[in-house]
């Protein structure tokens, strides 16, 4: 049975220390034990004034690993693409990836992550909360809370996207840190004002608002009317800023992103952290190869790794790459083994990511699978781990708890730990 | 079997309080709130006012009616000069189609956390849950009917929402059990007794599992309909993950005894189960649930929705968050909960009287406003609190004040002609827009919203209706502009002050009708209207 994910970190490490008072097992206690910080963790004040940024880049259905961080040319269940050396000495990557193979000295790979999910919807919220099930806010959400600054230009966690449920991605955070959910390059619904008025006209309505909400606030709590008028004002900065949503891309961009939508999307998204944003989420739809799986992934890869590695180049030249996480994930990778139809179906057992920026080492990989990839060979982790890295990278303390009235929850998973290789 | 009877018969006589303490007839339920809550020691001497006549309408139609009240309906309220007009009134809603209406949509958020659900379309659970407030169907009776229908027959089948959109996901169901019918939400008891919450124990999340881990989705072949079967058997069994010992439980209600299965029959089933067809056990866990889970004996379940139509009223829990009860996180008012919980029992789960009695007391009638700008956070229930207008109360408030409804909100869909399936639809917007999930005392406000306050079509269609307010507030000269656009927006007369801006602001615009919709638009959107106060 998999340890549920509700309770604070007081309470395990309590439970760890009768747990390890009454275990013989020193192997056991050296993997509870907590690791030596890596880094100094900032105070939330200073936190949100340091400008760290994450760029998020999904790969929806669940991208191979074989045909992407970790290739296995030449063996069972290698498939036809070659691996390809890198710009990291001894690391290489699948050949569908060339472009993305010269900049990987910005970023490292993970290639032992074992989750245990083969389902997407589990598997991508995983990913995304850190816990393998339960009510808590997403990376871009926690994000948004603990690095956007009350003056942040933009909201703080941005989803740009084409598909999709509405998800309750805030969890008990509010909604204010909610994924404002952009519809590709389509600015968000709303933003611009009604056809019989001005922005002369909308001022004016504007401060008669102000008007009416002054004397109801005379000798009323005022949390809650503030978060009311905190929302006006982030729908004001949207508002004015309706022109970073609609600015076409530039020619010489498009002809070095491409012009299909996903290099339009991540366009879009270096806009959007040049602007202000705090967490942008891109995701590239269509990995779920369960037929075909190799002219999929020739097809697909071939769409991400060209725009990917100009946005790598930008963020890099622009001097950004310091300050801005970039995370290349999917809910799980897919099976070594080929199905009937050339396919690869869900796996959570033997995996990769790709991050970088933000002071995470460079050049590395993390971990290993055995010879025909069916299995994690050394340095076992999982999508809590990753979230406790992804947090400590940018300077968050995720064994902190988000503190709320009645009840503190801890920010990273009490049951996994950072990478902390990844981040000395 | 006479004699055991009668045994028990003296039992209950000689616990019964007319034999034990002579005591005066007690006070009716409301007075006795209030004397709890002003004699706690948090309770500010210098505690608000009563809210005026015009608030407190206001307030008591969001809560009972879920809209607030027409300009016509305010008039006729403030002109009363009967004494216990107030009374009147909240019984007048209470028995009203508007309160089905209204608790239609509290206890589907209760219950239903606003998932998208399948199985049983949105209609027949509405109309299920509506007609169950009409009929002032106990809670008791609600949640054994819910619990206990299998989806197989037509017409309880709107009642076995609850598990099959849950799609009988076993953690799933068993936390919800848990968080939303006794307060307990024992998600951190699923792998080992809570390290710091001492009354939440494994035994208890499995206690829970154990009744619903042999019911299972069954689709018919033929129809293709999904409902309920059950096993014969089938037994949890958990092991902690810090302990690593494992033990076994019978179903159970928390720390009520576990109800053993009875000594096995030769024939286990009343409809096998076999592929195809859907298995009936002689003996089923899943009752046992809905009896169980409403017995008297099991008073986590009343003191659950006490906590729950207290938070409804008052705009925050005795017990916060509402799924948190235990010895570490106690009631701010433990007596008051106590109270709620023991006339609940006495009065047969009537959630009808419990609403009519909290609107009585003079806790829910004080006014939101302190005397002073002193911190009443610390002073529960000295100052009223604000509540924040559910999605439904929003939209059905502010189609009432913009005068596209002018009669009263009913959701009734086998009257319900073109108009008020768009009016339905304008609901459903709102509800997509602005819902936070589960019964939450819990402000939100996103910038999506406010664009959508700001700019969205709908509100300005609202407001440029050709018979909308803002066109019939054009023939009226300033003073009774103002008094008109308060009454209809704000369900109250203007001060002098505001009468006085209102004019201020029309004649220091040349396009007047313009200037009226800017009006109507920032009363529409300002505080005062977005919370209940």
């Amino acid at each position: 049975m998999r340890r549920n994910q509700g309770c604070s970190p007081v309470e395990h490490v309590l439970a760890r220390r009768q747990f390890l008072a009454g275990s013989a097992s020193a192997a056991v206690g050296a993997c509870l034990s907590k690791p030596v910080q890596a880094h100094p963790l900032m105070q939330a004040d200073s936190l949100k004034r340091s400008g760290k940024r994450i760029l998020q880049i999904f790969l929806q259905g669940g991208v191979s690993q074989l045909e992407s961080w970790d290739p296995k040319p030449g063996t069972k269940f290698g498939g036809p693409f070659r691996a390809i050396p890198t710009s990291v000495p001894g690391m290489h990557i699948s050949e569908l990836l060339p472009h993305t193979a010269s900049r990987m000295h910005h970023l490292s790979i993970v290639r032992s992550i074992n989750s245990k999910i083969n389902d997407h919807r589990k598997g991508m919220l995983y990913m995304e909360k850190g816990r393998p099930t339960g009510d808590f806010p997403y990376l871009g959400s926690v994000a948004s809370k603990y690095l956007a600054g009350p003056d942040a230009a933009l909201p703080g966690y941005i989803h740009i996207t084409t598909r999709g449920i509405n998800d309750s991605t805030a969890a008990f955070l509010g909604a204010q840190h909610a994924q404002l959910k952009l519809e590709g390059v389509q600015p968000p619904s709303n933003l611009d004002l009604p056809q019989d008025l001005d922005e002369e006209l909308d001022a004016q309505r504007e401060s008669l608002r102000r008007q009416f909400d002054e004397p109801f606030a005379q000798h009323r709590s005022n949390a809650e009317l503030d978060t009311y008028d905190a929302a006006f004002q982030q729908a004001a900065l949207l508002m004015a800023r309706k022109k970073i949503f609609e600015g076409s891309a530039s020619e010489k961009d498009l002809s070095r992103y491409g012009t299909h939508d996903f290099a339009r999307y991540c366009l879009l998204a270096r806009t959007l952290l040049e602007n202000g944003a705090t967490c942008v989420k891109v995701t590239h739809h269509g990995y779920d190869s369960h037929a075909e799986n190799f002219n999929f992934h020739l097809e697909q890869l071939g769409e991400f790794d060209k725009p990917f590695a100009m946005l790598m180049d930008d963020l890099s030249d622009r001097g950004m790459l310091e300050n801005t996480l970039v995370l290349v994930c999917s809910e799980f990778g897919r099976t070594p083994k080929i199905n009937t139809k050339y396919g690869r179906d869900h796996w959570g057992t033997a995996w990769s990511t790709v991050l970088g920026g933000c002071g995470v080492q460079s050049g590395a990989i993390i971990g290993s699978t055995n010879n025909e990839g069916t299995e994690v060979a050394d340095r076992e982790v999982d999508s809590g781990h990753l979230f406790h890295t992804y947090l400590r990278a940018v300077g968050l303390d995720s064994y902190a708890e988000h503190d709320l009235p009645g009840r503190s929850i801890p920010i990273g998973d009490p049951a996994a730990e950072e990478i902390g290789e990844l981040l000395s | 079997m006479f004699r055991d009877h009668t045994f028990w018969m003296l039992i209950a006589v000689s616990f019964s309080p007319a034999l034990s303490a002579p005591l005066p007839a007690a006070a009716p339920l409301h007075q006795q709130i209030d004397a709890l809550i002003e004699a706690h020691p948090s309770f500010d001497a210098s505690a608000a006012d009563a809210a005026d006549d015009a608030t407190f309408l206001r307030r008591v139609y969001l809560d009972l009616a879920g809209c607030i009240p027409t300009a016509q309906q305010v008039r006729e309220f403030l002109k009363d000069p009967s004494p216990d007009k107030r009374t009147h009134t909240i019984d007048a809603l209470l028995a009203s189609p508007q309160h089905a209406t209204r608790m239609q949509y509290v206890l589907d958020e209760l219950l239903m956390e606003r998932r998208s659900g399948k199985h049983v379309a949105a209609d027949q659970w509405r109309t299920f849950l509506r007609q169950s407030v009409l009929d002032n169907k106990p809670w008791d009776v609600l949640v054994r009917e819910i619990l206990s229908a299998d989806g197989s027959q037509p017409e309880t089948r709107p009642a076995a929402k609850f598990l099959l959109a849950r799609e009988l996901h076993r953690d799933e169901v068993t936390r919800d059990l848990g968080r939303i019918f006794l307060g307990r939400d024992l998600q951190c008891a699923q792998c080992h007794d809570h390290p710091t919450v001492d009354d939440y124990l494994q035994r208890h999340y499995f206690g829970l599992t154990a009744f619903i881990t042999r019911s299972y989705l069954f689709k018919d072949p033929k129809t293709g309909i999904t409902s309920i079967g059950e096993k014969a058997e089938g037994d949890v069994e958990f092991t902690s993950v810090f302990t690593s010992e494992t033990a076994g439980t019978a179903p159970r209600m928390l720390d009520l005894p576990p109800l053993a299965d009875p000594p096995a029959e030769k024939e286990l089933y009343k409809v096998k189960r076999a592929k195809n067809v859907r298995g009936v056990p002689i003996y089923s866990r899943r009752l046992q649930l809905a009896e169980a889970m409403t017995d008297d004996a099991n008073r986590a379940f009343r003191l659950n929705i006490a906590n729950r139509m207290w938070a409804v009223m008052m705009g925050q829990g005795l017990v916060e968050p509402l799924d948190m009860m235990h010895e570490q996180n106690p009631p701010t008012h433990p007596q008051v909960l106590d109270l709620l919980a023991a006339s609940l029992l006495e009065h047969g789960y009537d959630l009808r009287y419990l609403l009519r009695e909290l609107a009585l007391t003079q806790t829910y009638q004080r006014s939101s406003q302190a005397r002073n700008a002193a911190d009443h956070d610390d002073h529960p229930y000295s100052v009223a609190r604000l509540k924040p207008l559910s999605p439904e109360q929003l939209a059905w408030s502010m189609m009432r004040a913009t005068g596209i409804i002018d009669d009263e909100p009913v959701e009734d869909s086998s009257a319900a002609g073109p108009a008020d399936a768009a009016i339905q639809k304008h609901v459903e917007t709102f509800a997509k827009m602005f819902s936070t999930g589960g019964q939450s005392t819990r402000f939100d406000a996103a910038a999506e919203q406010a664009l959508f306050l700001r700019n969205g079509n709908l509100i300005h269609s609202w407001l440029t209706a050709k018979d909308g307010l803002v066109t019939s507030l054009q023939p009226l000269d300033d003073a009774q502009l103002a008094e008109e656009l308060y009454l209809q927006v704000f369900s109250r007369m203007p001060t002098e002050q505001e009468t006085r801006r209102v004019a201020d602001f029309l004649q220091s615009t040349s396009d007047r009708p313009l200037a009226i919709q800017q009006l109507t638009w920032a009363a529409l959107v300002s505080t005062e209207f977005r919370f209940n106060h």
